[in-house]
């Protein structure tokens, strides 16, 4: 099923990990993952659709006998689709015990960015609407910028806290 | 906590042990909560359980554990060795069940990583006011021993093994070979068999240790033996064994009348003198005097009593020697423990090795499938063979791992037995609780599901269902008030029912409440709605009839929950109820959530699957049996009955799916009495498919309750015939 590189082999050096970006390119932009949150990236492989749901989700596929969703960056980020070509990889994600593939055109490198080069996402004119939401932070490498997102948030901001508020409501009826 | 050192690995066994100890010992005490008084062997099980745990507790660290194991430990020490009368048992039941309870909180804080910081003081100081309450009471009625205990031990103080219901009564009859040597000594061996399972035996002749003439009798006359005992013939027989020594072993089971007649079979029945009555606990040596203060406890007896000296020798005159009379209790626990040795591993592990399972199994069916062996002129004689072989193995290996994943529900039945006993007391209402068919096997995930509904369920019958006890007595029924809780399989489902004799539903008070909420249709009479009907309002939220909200329910949350959570493991609730005669509430809840039979389709595309179960049958359509409504509803004639059509391709907007009815094929689908016609463009075929649920990351989909991997290693979504018919 393709080249697979397991970047959460050495799990126990967080230390070793901080600061340490996964790029991706999306539309013009280059987009930065803490490399904590990445478990794996894949070549993009057959996803079964599921009827119903936001177009950003393009279903489900089956990582080494895990049902995992993924979804489209650049449906997310509200972007034109484009067509998947051999570049495009699934990026698969751990957010809070929760394993989501992310489609991106292609991956870019891992990048090394210091804390004092992380910059607050401006947010004139925009207000809080649009990209800003996803985009926690603006990291400086060389010439070029970053787009750190937070994966939290771009999964889904308002239908998992939706959710758990309604799991806690029926712990709490017991 | 001792933080200088690691103990995460002793944290958690620690955790692990003492949830056991605790469960163990929640089930012990429950299971002797109705009895006047615990047994000597769960008093010194309680006894261990607290020495453990105050003992790991200290190393730990955790010194509100320690100080309340310590003290129940002192309750229990003086239980144990001075045994106390009149002590007040449900009480004594009820600090064990705090105990337990504090201990239980604390431990839930600790595996959260909170520090263990209840106060103990509290429960501490009950049990100090408790214990000094016992040894008050217990000095003073230890100081006059009961005159009916005279003959026998003075230490006895708790009643004698009485036959109970579960008790049964043999006559056993072994003939020796001829030529065997020391007949007594066989004899005694088989004797000494039977102990361990007996409650009350009696033989004959009975001085086979030291008489060794009495080996000669037996060789003669045959070995006679009365056995009162809680197992069946079969089992006796398999403790007697034929072998070189017995030629002949004759079971008879007889009742308890003849049982306490003694011997009367074979003409030569022995006399009273003979005859004896040993003491289950008694070592080999003791077994001859026993006899002989057996024969004098008898002569004694007789001076005593007025009645007049039995013909012969009855087991109830003097068996009561039993230093444990809770030897039955000892009996049915002896049995569990004959299951084969058990370890518990992670369920992470489990979970692991399943996947690991599926995906060899995926694995499998790439490579036997693979192009490369089509290429013509192979002769894969040998390879198909080996092939099967490989198929054959992990299918096994497959059967395997689900029915490591099968659990009996015994241990959410004991949480509700718990429930059942504390609402109970609360409200002041006398309740039996009955469990049948606690061992029924279920899926673990199964049983993680249906613990919090059913705990509801029961709660509300014990809170609801039972009346008050003088509301019981004015409407004729028995004051204690009467909870089942049962589980059986049945067509590839578990049905826990619980039931109780309560009040029932009362329709019409539910009607009202409808009416009011406008839940029911306003051109339709009360009685145009089924009583079933009915009684699915109280499932909805925020409905519930009761006026006064009381601790445990009445807030009109509850029931939605819980038929939330049945419906999200693919079960159904069903509700009956006679007024006055009281109501059961059955869960009907898949066996496995695992693996379900299914078929596999496929539309525009994208594979499907439907559970086998709920599909009646195949039909391929002609247009002339559709009937079209204008507002674009469809329906199929088919032997005179009309059916609504779904086409699952529409339905979901699938892409490229087959529009004409006559290439589709239609599937009949019942769920509940309710039927559906789903068109899908093309069947697969019939498999066991591993069932996954759908990443909680999307959002429930109505119609899909989970997915599966097929053979290729694709996805497919398993489609829910209950959603699809709403």
């Amino acid at each position: 099923m393709g080249e697979t590189s397991d970047l959460k082999a050495n799990s126990n050096g967080h230390d070793e990990q901080k600061g340490k970006y996964m790029t991706f390119k999306s539309g013009n932009e280059y987009f930065g993952l803490e490399i904590r949150y990445v478990n794996t990236i894949i070549q993009l492989q057959s996803v079964t659709k599921i009827p119903e749901t936001e177009d950003y989700i393009k279903g489900l596929i089956n990582l080494r006998g895990k049902v995992i969703p993924v979804i489209d960056v650049r449906l997310r980020f509200k972007q034109p689709e484009l067509d998947y070509n051999d570049r495009t990889c699934i990026i698969v994600i751990n957010v809070k015990s929760m394993m989501v593939g992310l489609i991106v055109e292609q991956i870019a490198e891992v990048v090394e960015i210091a804390d004092d080069n992380i910059l607050p996402p401006p947010t004139i004119g925009r207000g809080d609407k649009g990209h800003n939401k996803y985009v926690y932070g603006i990291g400086k490498v060389g010439d070029t910028v970053k787009l750190l997102l937070d994966p939290d948030k771009l999964l889904n901001d308002e239908d998992l806290s939706v959710v758990e508020s309604v799991n806690d409501m029926s712990m709490d009826e017991e | 906590m001792a933080e200088e050192f690691s103990t995460d690995g002793m944290l958690d066994i620690y955790l692990f042990e003492n949830e056991q100890l605790l469960e163990q010992l929640q089930e012990r005490v429950l299971e002797q909560k109705d009895a006047d008084c615990f047994d000597e062997e769960s008093i010194n099980e309680i006894f261990r359980t607290m020495h453990t745990i105050k003992g790991s507790s200290g190393i730990m660290m955790f010194d509100n554990i320690t100080a309340v194991s310590h003290k129940l430990e002192d309750v229990f020490y003086f239980l144990r060795e001075s045994h106390p009368e009149n002590v007040p048992h449900l009480q004594l039941v009820e600090h064990v069940l705090e105990v337990e309870d504090f201990i239980s909180g604390e431990l839930e804080k600790i595996r959260n990583g909170d520090p263990a910081d209840g106060d103990a003081s509290g429960i501490v100081a009950d049990l100090d006011e408790f214990l000094t309450m016992l040894k008050n009471g217990g000095v003073q009625e230890g100081i006059e021993p009961p005159p009916e205990n005279v003959h026998v031990e003075p230490k006895q103080f708790y009643i004698a093994p009485v036959a109970t219901s579960d008790s049964r009564f043999y006559k056993i009859y072994i003939t020796f070979y001829p030529e065997t040597e020391m007949a007594n000594v066989h004899a005694y061996k088989t004797v000494y068999a039977l102990k361990e399972i007996a409650e009350d035996l009696l033989y004959s002749p009975e001085d086979i240790i030291s008489d060794e003439s009495s080996a000669d009798t037996i060789v003669k006359e045959g070995f006679r033996i009365l056995l009162q005992a809680q197992c069946s013939e079969e089992e006796i027989r398999q403790i007697i064994g034929v072998g070189y020594d017995i030629k002949e072993v004759d079971v008879y089971e007889c009742k308890a009348e003849e049982f306490l007649q003694g011997f009367d079979f074979g003409e030569n029945g022995p006399s009273a003198a003979e005859s004896a009555v040993i003491d289950l606990n008694a070592s080999v040596e003791e077994i001859e005097s026993k006899a002989e203060a057996a024969a004098a406890a008898k002569e004694a007896e007789g001076n005593e009593s007025k009645e007049p000296a039995k013909p012969k020798i009855t087991p109830g005159d003097f068996v009561i020697k039993s230093k444990e009379p809770g030897k039955r209790k000892t009996l049915a626990k002896d049995k569990k423990n004959d299951k084969a040795s058990f370890i518990s591993v992670n369920v992470s592990k489990m979970d692991q090795l399943m996947e690991l399972i599926g995906e060899l199994v995926i694995s499998e069916s790439v490579v036997l499938q693979s192009p490369d062996l089509n290429v013509p002129g192979l002769n894969l004689d040998n390879f198909k063979k080996e092939a099967a072989q490989l198929t054959k193995v992990s299918t096994d290996l497959q059967d395997v791992i689900m029915s490591m994943r099968m659990v009996p529900l015994t241990n959410t039945f004991q949480k509700m037995n718990r429930i059942v006993f504390d609402v109970s007391r609360k409200l002041g209402k006398e309740i039996d609780f009955v469990m049948v068919g606690e061992q029924t096997e279920v899926d673990k995930n199964i049983i993680e599901h249906i613990s919090d509904p059913l705990m509801h369920i029961v709660r509300n019958s014990v809170d609801h269902g039972i009346e008050s006890k003088e509301a019981r007595l004015e409407s004729g029924k028995p004051e204690r008030g009467k909870v089942t809780l049962s589980a059986k399989t049945e067509a590839g489902k578990v049905w826990i029912s619980v039931e109780d004799d309560g009040t029932g539903l009362d329709r019409e008070k539910i009607i009202a409440k409808a009416r009011k909420q406008g839940l029911l249709d306003e051109t339709k009479p009360d009685s145009a709605y089924s009583d079933k009907e009915v009684y699915q309002f109280i499932t909805l939220p925020g409905f519930s009839t009761n006026e006064q909200v009381t601790e445990y329910s009445g807030r009109g949350v509850g029931m939605d929950v819980v038929i939330q959570n049945i419906q999200t493991i693919g079960g159904t609730l069903e509700i009956e109820s006679k007024p006055g005669l009281g109501s059961t509430m059955i869960l009907k809840i898949p066996l496995t959530l695992a693996i379900i039979d299914g078929i596999v389709m496929e539309v525009g595309g994208s594979s499907f699957v439907m559970e086998t179960g709920v599909i009646k049958q195949f039909i391929r359509v002609k247009d002339d049996m559709m009937i079209h409504e204008p507002n674009g509803d469809e329906y199929i004639m088919i032997r005179g009955e009309a059916y609504p059509v779904l086409r699952l391709g529409r339905w979901y907007g699938l892409e490229k799916y087959e529009e004409d009815v006559e290439n589709g094929i239609m599937m009949i689908l019942e769920v509940e009495e309710k039927k559906i016609c789903l068109m899908v463009d093309k069947l697969v075929g019939e498999r066991e498919i591993v069932v996954k649920p759908i990443p909680s990351y999307i959002k429930k989909v109505k119609g899909l309750s989970g997915c599966t991997q097929l053979g290729d290693g694709s996805i497919a979504l398993i489609l829910d015939a209950a959603g699809l018919i709403e």
